[in-house]
């Protein structure tokens, strides 16, 4: 998947106006039916650009909230096993959002996974790519490979341990696997040393692998490193999903 | 028209997404039971295949692959289709060629456009058309 790279990022400040050796297939037909769609009346653009808000407005910073607030709030917590989706409110993320009824890939149901110290869960979605999206922001490009998906249900401990998670044997490790209707998320445990912290001092360990359940918070660990590969035009203002935040958190 | 040598580099490269001859599978007269049920195996239901060790890396996103997702939820959101239709069939159920060799959101776009023509909502002629438009506009520039 070798893909030319471009210097810089295409100019920010302007939309996007490719040359036409640089544009894509991809690019020519996203943009066609895109246009197509609106011309025929199927949506507006208004439509798009406010989906397009929400979007860019989900990340994994809610869920860090999120297990911040379990961690920290016996009684939360009981909801939150209890009813997920219900318990989200409690922190500002509405499942329902940005349509009303929710989005239309994401089904309203979200099981949260607790870690016990003889227990670690893990997520895949082997059929595609299916993960709690309003809460934890787009899929990361690894989770949705075929690899991942592959592998993980079958020798997760290897693949935990390229994670650079190795679990002792005493832990027993349970492999969950979304699908449309079911979504899941990785309440770890919290880890010793962090017992006098804040709810925001404990968010900024909950990274997005934690939630995955492929890392373990631990204080001193703010970000989730893995080798990037660049956009040839990324999306505009955006550094990528919740990782430069967390980074910059260091 | 393209020269005949793209034309041969092209008839190469199709060949070469070919299933691998390391079976006789080539226009088959039988099919036994298990063979079939190979066959009827969707590409996208890969839990628990070999694998090797692979690099589990992150991937800046690409404006186009935003607007797309956009894009496909905003034709749900309006009823257009339905995420099933999107996501088992559209999606997934391409063959493997498709399947894997697409990246991730081109598969959702391409999934888009058949299904608007499939569905009359615009034509095949139309589809052509703003494509050649679309290139049009970016040569210009």
């Amino acid at each position: 998947m070798s893909h030319a790279h471009t210097p810089g990022n295409g100019g920010a400040d302007h939309p996007a106006a490719p040359m036409v050796e640089e544009i894509t297939d991809f690019e020519v037909l996203e943009i066609a039916v895109r246009e197509l769609a609106i011309e025929h009346g199927l949506f507006t653009a208004e439509d798009h650009r406010r989906f397009t808000e929400w979007a860019e407005s989900i990340g994994p910073a809610a869920g860090s909230r999120l297990v911040a607030k379990a961690w920290t709030d016996p009684a939360f917590k009981a909801r939150l096993l209890e009813d997920a989706v219900k318990a989200c409110k409690e922190i500002g993320i509405d499942w329902a959002e940005p349509t009303g009824f929710g989005t239309p890939s994401d089904y309203m149901n979200l099981r949260v996974l607790e870690d016990t110290p003889t227990l670690h869960h893990v997520i895949v979605c082997t059929l595609c790519s299916c993960y709690p999206r309003p809460l934890l922001g787009m899929s990361p490009e690894w989770y949705r490979t075929t690899n991942y998906r592959r592998r993980l249900v079958r020798w997760p401990r290897q693949v935990l341990a390229e994670f650079g998670l190795i679990l002792p044997p005493e832990v027993e490790v349970r492999v969950e696997d979304s699908n449309q209707k079911c979504r899941f998320m990785v309440l770890p445990v919290r880890p010793e040393g962090t017992e006098n912290w804040t709810e925001e001092q404990l968010a900024e360990i909950v990274t997005r692998d934690c939630m995955i359940g492929v890392a373990l918070p631990r204080p001193g660990r703010t970000a989730d490193v893995h080798p990037m590969h660049k956009a040839r035009r990324p999306v505009k203002g955006q550094a990528h999903s919740g990782e430069a935040a967390h980074e910059s958190k260091k | 028209m393209a020269a005949r040598k793209e034309l041969l580099q092209q008839q190469e490269l199709i060949g070469s997404l070919q299933p691998a001859l390391h079976v006789p599978q080539n226009w088959n007269y039988e099919v036994d039971g298990p063979l079939f049920k190979a066959y009827m195996h969707t590409p996208h239901d890969v839990g628990g295949q070999f694998d090797a060790p692979a690099l589990y890396e992150e991937k800046e996103e690409e404006q186009w692959e935003l607007n797309t997702y956009v894009t496909c939820e905003v034709l749900g959101w309006r009823g257009i289709w339905n995420s099933e239709e999107r996501r088992r069939r559209a999606d997934n159920d391409l063959g493997y060629a498709l399947y894997l060799g697409l990246p991730y959101y081109g598969r959702w776009i391409l999934a888009a456009a058949r299904m608007l023509v499939d569905k009359n909502h615009i034509s095949l002629t139309e589809l052509i058309e703003k494509i050649a438009e679309v290139k049009a506009r970016y040569a210009k520039k």
